[in-house]
């Protein structure tokens, strides 16, 4: 088992760092130089330079990603010209925001997921199978931006239930999960459907397997066998979908922040692209990238751990 | 010989053709979906005919109107027909889709099989380049090129391609893998058949099935990207009309009409519906093993 995690350790190491060089090349691939497009149309010649020295834009480009990995690893990711600030600082202080926007809507929509997939797989092509089956396409095929809309649209603009905008007050943990209620439903909505489903078809592939079927010549209980048995089997690809779900989550989430006027990584992200804060958006970009890297290799681990079949075939 | 070869192989297809058709159209869903896509297609080819109205023509007179007889679905912030715009809207949709999906399934295709095909290292290394492609959140990595080089429909094409390859690829690798060793593939090796000749003739037909699968579950992701791109202010320009960018004019008139919001997410909604069901029922006849398991 050590051995497997190290492996995949190493391989999350490789490949974030593939990412961050690879971001860094088509940068610079890309024609346009970040320090002219940070200043603007107005902007001198002699102001260029100095912001291309600052940025370290004057090196070549190997100089440019070792000193930005040798920086990275110290916790620097650069200093926010604007407000004289480091990028790391600004770019923290927003991330637990995003983090509880997606563990909220990871946690309703595994619940409610695993619920329905459970309910379809018992009544396996029943007509409430069939609905459920119908349902849950829709619902993965949701964009998650217009699900947002529509529901500030109806929720809060015109019924007036919940929040429209912000994330609660800080400290007021209730008002902080009333803000969170519509955002994180319209990003976990499609999640709902991508469980359900996945659920399902595991069920349905262990309730055929022989130690169900031995379970089932003993006489136990049918519920008993389904919840004890099948579910508990059933929900292990689930994990390895909410780590993969991860990317998908953080792009959700930039829509959810922004429709919902929430603080959080996306908002950053966009706020700096418009006021042309070229550090802070590719701070927030690294950050998110390594936690996707870091949530599927997490999800990998915890997969091993409970199917010894992961490790011992790698 | 060689024309009763080509008879028959384009008999092969159109019999199978007309057999995908046939489960398509008695499966709900898989009729659904034909029909939603059709519908589309028709609008977005014919937008030019069909809209009532010029969709960038200003008309402050008769601004932020609700749906009446003469605007079915009402106007804009300036007086802009938004059925009109909606139906343009669509066509900007798939020229976003079409391009972007069909670069990602050649370079996936041509990295696959190579992967699949080639040396052990080099599908190491093409297996090290999907994956680093993967770890990007594809939102943030478009937020990120567009920061550095301005909001356009190139870029967001470019992006949503990029990071599209992977799903491709590893499809296609997985396939030419399991093909490579298969008999007929080893029969034409033994006859002294190139490389480029098993995967082109003999390892891509067979690649192809999958694939339209995945495309038609991927066009929903697409244009759901362009249009939240554009929405966000970082895909299409103004005044072209695209699906995100009349959300967003629905978006800062929230509070004073709700109908640009709810014409413009609409559509959204029935195309990625359309395709999705699409693809599941097509899924269902490229692989009869999933069949009844919906």
């Amino acid at each position: 088992m050590l051995k497997y995690v190290g492996k995949r350790l190493a391989l999350a190491a490789v490949i974030a760092a593939l990412s961050v060089t690879l971001l860094f090349i088509i940068i610079h691939l890309i024609p346009g130089d970040p320090a002219r497009t940070m200043l603007g149309p107005r902007a001198t010649p002699e102001l260029i330079a100095d912001l291309q020295l600052r940025m370290g834009l004057d090196q070549p480009l190997p100089v440019q990603i070792l000193i930005f990995f040798g920086n990275m690893l110290s916790g620097d990711l650069g200093m926010d010209m604007f407000s004289n600030r480091p990028v790391a600082t600004i770019v923290f202080e927003q991330l637990p925001h995003t983090l509880a926007l997606i563990f909220a809507s990871i946690i309703w929509s595994a619940v409610l997921g695993i619920f329905l997939g459970c309910f379809s797989a018992v009544r396996r092509n029943s007509l409430a199978d069939r609905l459920t089956g119908v349902l849950a396409v829709s619902f993965i095929a949701a964009p998650a931006f217009v699900i947002a809309l529509y529901s500030l649209l109806f929720f809060a603009v015109e019924l007036r239930w919940f929040p429209a905008i912000g994330a609660g007050e800080p400290g007021d943990i209730g008002d902080q999960l009333w803000h969170l209620v519509l955002p994180s439903f319209a990003i976990g909505l499609s999640w709902v459907g991508y469980i359900a489903r996945l659920v399902r078809a595991s069920m349905l592939e262990i309730m055929g397997e022989g130690h169900i079927r031995t379970a089932r010549a003993f006489g136990l209980p049918e519920k008993w066998i389904t919840y004890r048995y099948a579910l508990r089997l059933a929900i292990l690809p689930t994990i390895t979908v909410i780590g993969v779900g991860m990317g998908f989550l953080l792009s959700a989430a930039v829509f959810a922040e922004i429709v919902f006027a929430r603080p959080g990584l996306g908002k950053l992200v966009i706020d700096s692209i418009t006021t042309r804060n070229y550090p802070v958006v590719m701070g927030s970009v690294l950050v998110s990238t390594i936690l996707f890297v870091a949530s599927t290799t997490l999800s990998d681990i915890v997969n091993a751990l409970l199917d010894p079949r992961i490790r011992q075939s790698s | 010989m060689a024309i009763t070869e080509t008879k028959s192989d384009s008999f092969k297809t159109r019999g199978e053709f007309a057999e995908v058709l046939h489960h398509l159209v008695r499966d709900p869903l898989g009729l659904t979906g034909l029909i939603i896509v059709s519908l589309i297609f028709t609008a977005a080819i014919f937008a030019d005919w069909i809209v009532p109205y010029d969709p960038i023509a200003l008309n402050i007179k008769d601004r932020m109107q609700g749906p009446s007889m003469n605007h079915l679905m009402g106007t804009d912030q300036l007086g802009r027909d938004t059925l009109s715009r909606v139906i343009m809207g669509g066509r900007i949709a798939l020229q976003v889709a079409l391009p972007t999906i069909g670069g990602a399934i050649t370079i996936g295709v041509l990295l696959g099989m190579i992967a699949g095909f080639g040396p052990r290292w080099l599908d190491n290394l093409i297996i090290l380049f999907f994956d680093t492609v993967r770890s990007f959140p594809t939102v943030m990595f478009a937020l990120a090129v567009v920061a550095l080089v301005g909001p356009s429909l190139t870029t967001v094409i470019f992006v949503i391609m990029m990071t599209s390859i992977p799903t491709y690829g590893r499809v296609v690798r997985t396939q030419t893998l399991t093909l490579r060793n298969s008999e007929f593939i080893l029969a034409e090796r033994s006859m002294g058949a190139s490389v480029g000749r098993i995967l082109a003739v003999h390892i891509l037909p067979n690649v192809l099935g999958p694939l339209a699968v995945l495309a038609a579950m991927d066009i929903p992701t697409v244009v759901g990207l362009e249009a939240g791109l554009s929405f966000l202010g970082m895909g299409v320009k103004p005044p072209t009309p695209s699906w995100g960018s009349i959300l967003n004019d629905g978006y800062s008139l929230i509070r004073n009409t709700p109908w640009i919001i709810i014409a413009g997410g609409v559509p959204l909604i029935l195309t990625t519906l359309g395709f999705t069901f699409l693809g599941e029922a097509l899924r269902d006849v490229v692989d009869p093993k999933l069949r009844g398991r919906r």
